[in-house]
């Protein structure tokens, strides 16, 4: 892409799907029904603007929107298309102002699309950014409450348009309400939180995150192929985002894989062993997303950097749920966004915060 | 004895089996008709075992008729689809994500109204007596009769279908109806895509039955006649005429399931080499391990029971380039039997190597005599990786597992595969689709999403596998010999700790 893009339409949505489950790092949820709904909306309503962050206006209001619950459940509760826009006005009108652009909770996964569906149908601009440039398993972790932009009030909706609003102190006990509503409300509900100044979008979003998984996807269809002739292109992509180092850990074969549910979340391990036996093994840690890689004892990367796990032979990245024994992988990691190393940041991602008792050292370092 | 019949797209294979033992084989092309070619193979087996027709006590057909009409968009019957859901999936309607032409296909009838579950049963919404009126109303005025009905959650409370369905059925009488949880799993886009495909093919299904009974009745065979499906259980005739979707993928099913009859070995990893791919399936039990992945059918994401096939491209046909190091995917097909080196052709391909390096004797061989030593031995090399890895990927929890070679290019595997433990090349392997036809017995499957909390895990379980029961005894299965071969237990994420998905899955012996 040598211009920028002004506007999400159709043709960017799969390759932004796409882009957006490399950035994952194995969690987020599969795409494809936020994906199909997104489509209808754009369909509907037309292409979405993309908003760089350094043109928002300091005193406009910014509302991240985006699904909260169950990915299985939402298997058989299907949203619609403009559920995402509902939950908008009925903010709008729970709070008495107007919006003035939406934003992503986490790039990583279906939640990558759904601020385009709202906007969409609402009629307004999305930011290119987001509150993760990645995956994380709870709301506290993204990068608005990190930098100080308080949960509530905030708002769900759900299938049939109920309602529940949130006043809560932190987002941590907000993230434990909302999600016992979401539960509530059949497992899937759509919300509106975080909402926040242009100031404060600037100071606290992980900014072009929509563009540049919009690029990842697009590279990882032109240079579908073994993993490894990857590496060069993802280095040179990653090279100009915000994004650190990318390098190739690791290739083999995935020779062990165990994951149990552990309250409400997909907890486990997997040991890949190297293609010629001539390495010790990598074991990857999951908790939803691939949290710590290493080889043998010594730490390969770690929380909050990224960690991907890629089919060797198409370069696909593959989600923690779908990983199994025999798979033919290549493990990449990328250093984070500098957010995230933060003092602030690391409060809430380090690897200690995800019970790993290690200390953080980027992965340009290790 | 039983007589097996497998109906491809190329060949139509049947047998006559006496317990174990293989009787008569043929193996014959598959006729534009269809069913000449199935008489001819009964003539041939007939004449060939010296069997009387009144000796046949069953005739199990396998056949991918009905995968081909959906793929190739033919036969399909115009038909409504009725998904009960509202208000969720709002502007995402039933067929959402279909290909243009397979929607065309089918002209089909978009309606959706309010009702179906939530995951705890609690209700989505309550069904509208005003909406199925106006649904009859509008069937009625487009002379609709083939109708899918599909609600949310249905596999665990399926009553929106049903009360919608007899609604239907009272006031169209002659109406043909599919209910999705009758295919049983979550997934409510794929489960209502497997009811309208299996919808649109319900007038063929009777087509395709009534000449299949008629060639038997044909030929003196007047013993109960059943269909195989996509797990390796039997449909009855009556069944398969309700749910003909539930034969697609019948083929690599049949060709494990006859694998597994060939060599006795219940656990083992079976690669059916033909001219273009090697298909890798695995045996757990002695029946074929299920892919959980969605499964794509002419453009169409589905959630049918498929066995997990991993297919590469290599075959007899597959082309060799680059001296040797690179093989397939592209492939000469059928047309190996002019255009490869041996045949006279100038094309390089597996089965050149195979001869040139001594190891078969097919074609003209002083035709490969001057190809390099060099080029040989790196084909071989490859051919063996290749299926040495992806044999390694299919590997159930890695252990060693012996390997069961079955299909024409079984020749390519010439000496020993590093991934297998034992490695079997049975007799009669080119007819395992029809042998894993001939064994076949009857299935079941019931799926729900349980909280073992609310319920303990065994009185859930017991549940679940007397739903399972309840539907092997419908499709034809002997109640009294059906048992469960296979309990999954996933745990949902973002859930309560105890939330589970449970399916069991049972199998009897035929009724008879």
């Amino acid at each position: 892409m040598s211009e920028s893009l002004t506007h999400i339409g159709l043709e960017q949505l799969d390759d932004l799907a796409l882009g957006s489950v490399f950035l994952a790092t194995g969690g987020g949820g599969d795409p494809y029904v936020p994906k199909l709904i997104t489509a209808e909306a754009i369909k509907q309503f037309g292409p979405v603007p993309l908003l760089d962050p350094k043109d928002v206006a300091d005193d406009a209001f910014i509302v991240p929107v985006g699904s909260v619950g169950a990915p299985t459940v939402s298997l058989e509760l299907l949203p619609s298309v403009e559920d995402a826009a509902k939950t908008l006005i009925a903010f709008e009108k729970f709070i008495g102002k107007t919006i003035d652009a939406v934003a992503s909770f986490e790039i990583g996964g279906g939640n990558s699309v759904i601020p385009i569906c709202a906007a969409a149908a609402k009629g307004l601009p999305v930011i290119d950014g987001d509150g993760m440039g990645r995956a994380l398993p709870e709301a506290q972790m993204m990068s608005y409450p990190i930098g100080g932009v308080k949960p509530t009030p905030a708002l769900a909706y759900d299938y049939a348009g109920n309602q529940a609003t949130f006043e809560t102190d932190t987002t941590e006990t907000y993230e434990r309400h909302i999600r016992a509503f979401s539960m509530a409300a059949g497992g899937m509900i759509t919300a509106a939180e975080h909402a926040m100044t242009g100031r404060q979008l600037k100071d606290t979003v992980i900014p072009g995150t929509v563009s540049f998984s919009i690029k990842m996807g697009e590279l990882l269809r032109e240079k579908r192929g073994q993993a490894d002739t990857l590496l060069k292109p993802l280095q040179d992509l990653f090279a100009t985002s915000i994004y650190g180092q990318c390098k190739l850990l690791y290739t083999g074969k995935v020779i062990d894989k165990s994951t149990r549910i552990i309250g409400g979340y997909d907890i486990g391990e997997a040991t890949i062993a190297d293609f010629d036996g001539q390495s010790e093994n990598m074991s990857v840690n999951i908790k939803n997303e691939y949290l710590l890689a290493k080889i043998g004892d010594r730490v390969a990367a770690s929380v909050p950097d990224l960690i991907t796990i890629v089919d060797f032979e198409t370069g696909t990245p593959i989600n923690a749920e779908r990983l199994r024994f025999g798979h033919r992988v290549a493990v990449f990691a990328t250093g984070c966004p500098d957010f995230y190393r933060s003092e602030t940041a690391m409060k809430v991602v380090a690897p200690r915060c995800f019970g790993f008792d290690i200390d953080y050292v980027p992965v340009e370092d290790l | 004895m039983r007589i097996g019949i497998d109906v491809g797209g190329t060949h139509t294979d049947a047998v006559i089996l006496e317990g174990d033992k293989v009787i008569a084989a043929t193996k014959a092309l598959t006729s534009a008709d269809v069913i000449s070619g199935v008489t001819d193979a009964l003539d041939v087996i007939l004449k060939d075992g010296g069997v009387s027709q009144d000796t046949i006590q069953t005739v199990m057909i396998g056949t991918t008729q009905f995968t081909n009409a959906i793929v190739q968009r033919r036969e399909l019957s115009e038909m409504a689809a009725v998904r009960i859901g509202l208000p969720s999936g709002k502007g995402m309607p039933p067929m959402v994500d279909w290909p243009a032409d397979m929607k065309d296909a089918i002209g089909a009838h978009i309606y959706e109204l309010h009702g179906g579950y939530l995951y705890d049963g609690f209700a989505l919404a309550e069904l509208r007596q005003d909406e199925i009126d106006e649904l009859i109303k509008d069937l009625i005025k487009h002379k609709i009769k083939n109708v899918a009905i599909a609600s949310a959650f249905s596999p665990m409370n399926a009553e929106p279908e049903q009360v919608v369905g007899a609604a239907i059925k009272k006031a169209i009488p002659d109406a043909r109806i599919t209910l999705s949880h009758n295919f049983g799993r979550l997934g409510l886009m794929e489960r209502e895509n497997a009811a309208i495909m299996n919808t649109t093919l319900l007038p063929f299904a009777e087509k395709v039955v009534s000449s299949f009974l008629g060639a038997l009745k044909n030929r003196g065979l007047t013993c109960p006649a059943y269909i195989s499906q996509n797990d390796g259980t039997l449909m009855s005739s009556d069944f398969v005429q309700a749910y003909p979707a539930l034969t697609f993928a019948s083929g690599p099913t049949n060709s494990l399931r006859g694998a597994y009859k060939l060599t006795g070995l219940s656990d083992a990893i079976v690669v059916d080499i033909g001219g273009t791919t090697s298909d890798i399936g695995v045996l757990q039990g002695g029946f074929p391990r299920e892919s959980n992945v969605i499964v794509d059918i002419g453009g169409i994401r589905t959630n049918f029971r498929m066995p997990d096939i991993l297919a590469i491209g290599l075959g007899g046909g597959s082309i060799v380039s680059d001296d040797g190091r690179t093989i397939g995917p592209q492939s000469v097909g059928h047309k190996l039997v002019t255009e490869g080196i041996v045949f006279g052709g100038d094309t390089l391909t597996t089965t050149d190597i195979i001869v040139a390096a001594g190891q078969e004797d097919i074609g003209d061989r002083s035709r490969v005599s001057d190809l390099p030593q060099e080029t040989i031995t790196n084909a071989k090399a490859t051919m063996r990786r290749m299926l040495d890895q992806n044999i390694d990927m299919m590997k159930p929890g890695g252990r060693d597992i012996p390997v069961i070679l079955v299909g024409g290019g079984a020749v390519l595997v010439t000496d020993g595969l590093s991934a297998a433990s034992i490695l079997h090349r049975p007799e009669n392997a080119g007819v395992a689709n029809a042998i894993g036809a001939a064994i076949a017995q009857v299935g079941g499957e019931a799926e729900k999403m349980v909280s073992y909390k609310a319920m303990p895990r065994e009185d859930a379980i017991a549940e679940i596998t007397r739903a399972a029961t309840k539907r092997a005894v419908s499709a034809g299965a002997d109640g009294s010999t059906v048992r469960a071969v296979d309990i999954e237990e996933t745990q949902i994420p973002y859930m309560d700790d105890g939330a589970t998905r449970v399916r069991v899955k049972v199998i009897g012996e035929l009724a008879t």
